[in-house]
């Protein structure tokens, strides 16, 4: 995946399209406080100087899809693991909640259900039947929406015919109105990604740990920079 | 070998079949999901599911969106990759619609009111009893309809069409309520340039962006749109344009503008009129531009000193802007949102709307490009509301008991109106009689001796012309693509079924049995066109089918005539703002603003919305007011003390934000909460900011100037931890290392 920092506006489609798609809890009023609200995909804003000279910038956050992934090497059942296509997926039913892998995840992307997740009826009504609904006690992160790339996989098949670049849409991908994030295989070289990891703004966040995360972002531009150097 | 239901069930425990199994082929009252023990998200298999291209009506406007529906069941909503407004893309607030068609409290049934007026007390009635309660009591006032209002929200499309000439023909008073209405700037391309509809700001393809208060990326005019016009102004080709925004408070669009100019609450025309007699000066505009504007600009223009002091904006910076405005055509300059709900909110849009006109932008790529009205002559294409002026009137009209009767559809304004009109009030007391026809039981309806529940959204037939549009003749279709999960009946389609039970004049025909019929009737006159985006059918059938797959019709090719020089006899008011209240006893502007995902609270109720981090403070589930680090320091207050803020109309409670962005001698508060009546989401949650809003407006237009009343702040000594989503994770500080890298241009090395 690419995310494109200049173009994002931080409007937060992608959340709400995250939420609805993959049966995320309703983040009730006091998930807030106790900092476990769920967002598989969140929109980070930093501040940067003060009134007048002030900025806020918006890096949108989802799981890295790590080729090192640290979270899967302590997880003691296999329930997270990597998949033959380089994604990080997690297996509901196999996690037993030590929750060693959201402590070994840097990008605080991973999940706790602390609680059985409630929709009062008919709510329930809305769930997306191909995604499980998971219990208390467990641990969820964003899997790319490999649900939606199983589905095109399978109707290419049935078609006969390859999966072309821009087939496998994510939902969040989808909704993001500046075309901010963009999917695609990394290992097709003629993949819109695999252009954007060329560009000269690409960089990746925390990429020094080396864990070679598989989303790369492309700087923000801003013409009337203030400082230069760190950032936070 | 014929498989029973229960034999299913057993097989696909045992299998990998992850399916939905109804327990009937009515309406099933739970679902099952059957699992296997150790399923995989990568072995999951799909059950059938249909997609259906219809309307999505969230607060931010309407969507033409794809909905994904298995087995009778609303699952996803996804953008129109067809349709010219959308193109594959939806908003945060058109997804939660499908939460209004499954939210736990909608109104089931009709109901009547037994308790008294306001105490929620109603017994359920059946549509037979509800319709003939209602045409009864319309018919004991049908004599003199003029004490009959009919409020509705703002309608385009054939249900606008339908209300107005049921109320035409009985000659009912109609109002269209918007809490934050776009008067001002309707009435400056009314006047400028003789035009219904609001045009549309060709961000895409602008060079510079000079935007004067237009919150476009949050919630003016169609957010959804203008977020993809500017990933495409961001974008690598036709170069990276530059986006100026200035407003007193830092809003979405000013925290992705390249450039945010703090002015004076509204100051914007004052300032815009100095930039304007900068390009005239140094000749910068368009020849035929400056010769037709020289005249007022001449007669508008304060010295640049007096502008300065007004503005607080530097002179240096004004001509700044001014030539790179000038010199980077093509560009547009746009206002609204708090520049316009000001008491001068009539003159700041005309002194922002001229500079276009100055440069010689209107009409071409990249500026202003006006929309053709509807092919079809009646269907209505403009969303006008009725200014403020007219509300207040009404509820001197019910405190008068001048008004018998009131129906009011899907909009709030005993919630949205300034507390100091005691809307609500002076209804609950005084009219003898109210339907609302609504799906929740809001503020509104809880003061309603009938309520008549709607169908929700995706259950409903209808149709919309997109204001603004793309540029050309453009049109959507609404189809139900789930069967009605309550009682509920179309609004559009009880005023048709009334027109039988009413008395009364009928001198306009309303011939339609109901609103798929209407509806029907227009797409018969656009299949005669035979031309845009769904043409050459020789027969009528196939082409409804083929709009109603695609989600609308249009044709690119029906543009709006080129514009005439912009006409600027008419009086745009004093260039000057007024405030309600004294500096001295109120320090603070308020600076309010529709909350991102909830606008002005129409959609508090929709729990993905309420919990949907505001982009800005990240807060959730609450009502905050943003303060400057400064004064928050003078006021010796931090995040999260609850704090009053008053005006001479009122007080509420609200949570104190720090926000670095905040300009001293300001405060910030999200508008939409403090809903008494709403649903288990919205009730109790925060405070209504309009509660301590004066009812000003603006002299000429009549509009709200909601952003004209200052305040003061008082402690009240409790504290509560802010409900938001910055410091879920917690903040570590890396050394020499970045989560976000900026660049100073195309292609230039990050760093
Ligand atoms: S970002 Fe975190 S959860 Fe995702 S693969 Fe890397 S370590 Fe694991
Ligand atoms: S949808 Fe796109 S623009 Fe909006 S917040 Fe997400 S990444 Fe940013």
């Amino acid at each position: 995946m690419a995310v494109d920092a200049d173009k994002c506006t931080g409007c937060q489609a992608c959340v709400v399209a995250c939420q609805s798609e993959n049966n995320i809890p309703i983040n009730e009023p006091d998930h807030f406080l106790q900092r476990r609200a769920i967002q598989w995909i969140r929109i980070e804003r930093y501040w940067e100087g003060e009134f007048p000279d002030v900025k806020a910038r918006f890096v949108p956050m989802l799981c890295q899809h790590c080729e090192n992934a640290p979270c899967e090497s302590v997880c003691p059942v296999f329930a997270t693991y990597h998949n033959n296509e380089g994604l990080n997926v997690q297996v509901y039913n196999r996690c037993i909640g030590t929750r060693f892998c959201a402590n070994n995840d840097p990008w605080n992307v991973r999940f706790f259900n602390f609680w059985e997740p409630v929709w009062p009826e008919p709510l329930r009504n809305q769930l997306n039947t191909d995604v499980t609904v998971r219990s208390r006690g467990i641990m969820e992160k964003c899997p790319f929406c490999i649900q939606r790339i199983r589905r095109t996989t399978r109707d290419a098949g049935i078609e006969g015919r390859e999966v072309e670049d821009g087939d496998v849409v994510p939902a969040c991908v989808q909704s993001c109105p500046t075309n901010a994030l963009v999917f695609g295989d990394l290992n097709d070289s003629s993949s819109q990604v695999a252009h954007l990891r060329e560009d000269g703004r690409q960089y990746r966040i925390l990429d020094h740990l080396g864990t070679e995360p598989s989303v790369h972002y492309l700087a923000k531009i801003d013409p009337y920079a203030a400082s230069e150097g760190e950032h936070a | 070998m014929a498989l029973t239901r229960r034999q299913l069930l057993k097989y696909s425990g045992l299998g990998l079949l992850g399916a939905v199994v109804f327990a009937g082929c009515r309406i099933p009252d739970r679902e099952f999901i059957a699992e296997s023990p150790v399923m995989i998200p990568e072995d999951l298999v799909y059950g059938d599911d249909h997609y259906f291209a219809t309307l999505a009506r969230p607060n931010t406007g309407v969507e033409s969106v794809l909905v994904r529906v298995m087995q009778g069941r609303a699952k996803k909503i996804e953008g129109n990759p067809d349709y010219p407004m959308s193109r594959g893309k939806h908003s945060a607030q058109a997804e939660a619609v499908l939460q209004e068609l499954y939210h736990p409290d909608r109104i089931a049934t009709p109901l009547r009111r037994v308790g008294d007026r306001g105490a929620g007390e109603f017994e359920s009635i059946s549509w037979d009893e509800a319709l003939d309660e209602l045409a009864a009591r319309l018919n004991d006032h049908l004599v003199n309809p003029d004490t009959i209002a009919l409020i509705t929200g703002p309608l385009r499309g054939t249900l606008g069409t339908v209300v107005s000439q049921f109320a035409d023909n009985y000659q009912l008073r109609r109002y269209a309520f918007e809490a934050v209405d776009q008067t001002a700037v309707r009435t400056v391309f009314n006047r400028m340039y003789g035009q219904d509809r609001l045009p549309t700001f060709d961000v895409q393809n602008a060079h510079y962006v000079l935007s004067f208060g237009a919150d476009f990326l949050s919630h003016w005019h169609a957010p959804l749109h203008y977020n993809w016009h500017y990933g495409e102004f961001r974008g690598e080709t036709g170069g990276r344009g530059k986006l100026v925004q200035i407003e007193p408070r830092f809003s979405l669009t000013a925290a992705n503008a390249d450039r945010w100019v703090y002015a004076n609450p509204g100051t914007e025309g004052v300032l815009a009129m100095a930039m304007a007699k900068v390009i005239l000066d140094s000749r910068e505009g368009n020849p035929d531009g400056m010769a037709a504007l020289r005249e007022t600009i001449e007669f508008n223009a304060l010295p640049m000193e007096t502008v300065e002091e007004i503005t607080g904006v530097k002179a240096g910076v004004i001509e700044t802007l001014a030539h790179d405005f000038a010199a980077n055509q093509p560009g547009v300059a746009i206002g609204g949102g708090l520049a316009a709900a000001q008491t001068n909110g009539l003159f700041n849009m005309t002194a922002v709307y001229m500079l276009n006109a100055l440069v010689g932008s209107v009409g071409k790529k990249g500026g202003v490009i006006f929309n053709p009205p509807a092919p079809i002559p009646n269907v209505v294409s403009s969303a006008a509301t009725n200014p403020l002026m007219d509300f207040q009137r009404l509820a001197d009209d019910f405190r008068g008991n001048r008004i018998n009767a009131v129906l009011v559809r899907g909009v709030d304004p005993a919630y949205g109106t300034p507390g100091s009109m005691q809307f609500g009030r002076a209804m609950r007391e005084n009219v003898p009689f109210i339907a609302s026809f609504s799906n929740f039981m809001d503020e509104t309806t809880l003061l309603a001796d009938l309520v008549l529940p709607d169908m929700a959204t995706l259950e409903a037939w209808g149709d919309d012309v997109p204001e603004p549009g793309p540029g050309y003749e453009a049109g959507a279709l609404q189809q139900p693509v789930v069967m009605p999960f309550v009682e509920g009946r179309a609004f559009g389609d009880v005023l048709l079924a009334l027109v039988d039970d009413l008395g009364g004049r009928t001198t306009i025909k309303l011939p339609w049995a109901n609103i798929q019929e209407a509806v029907r009737a227009e797409a018969q006159e656009l299949w005669i066109k035979n031309r845009g985006s769904v043409q050459q059918f020789s027969n009528f059938e196939e082409f409804w089918v083929a709009i109603l797959q695609r989600g609308g019709w249009w044709d690119t090719n029906a543009t709006a005539p080129a514009p005439q020089a912009p006409d600027l006899s008419a009086d745009p008011g004093k260039a000057l703002p007024a405030f309600s209240g004294g500096a001295s006893t109120y320090p603070f502007h308020l600076l309010p603003f529709p909350s991102h995902s909830m606008g002005d609270g129409s959609d508090a109720h929709l729990p993905w919305l309420q919990a949907t981090p505001d982009p800005i403070t990240t807060a959730v589930w609450s009502t905050w007011v943003e303060v400057n680090p400064r004064d928050a320091d003078a006021l010796d207050i931090r995040e999260g003390d609850v704090v009053t803020v008053e005006s001479a109309q009122g007080a509420i409670e609200a949570q104190v934000y720090v926000n670095p962005a905040t300009a001293p001698g300001t405060v910030s508060v999200p508008m939409g909460q403090g809903h008494s009546s709403f649903g288990r989401y919205a009730e109790g949650v925060g405070s209504n900011v309009m509660e301590v809003l004066d009812a000003v407006s603006d002299e000429t237009t009549g509009a709200f100037a909601w952003g004209a009343t200052r305040v003061r702040i008082e402690k009240t000594g409790r504290r509560e931890r802010v409900r938001k989503f910055e410091g879920m994770v917690v903040a570590q500080t890396l050394p020499h290392r970045t989560v976000y890298e900026i660049s100073t241009g195309n292609g230039g090395g990050a760093h």
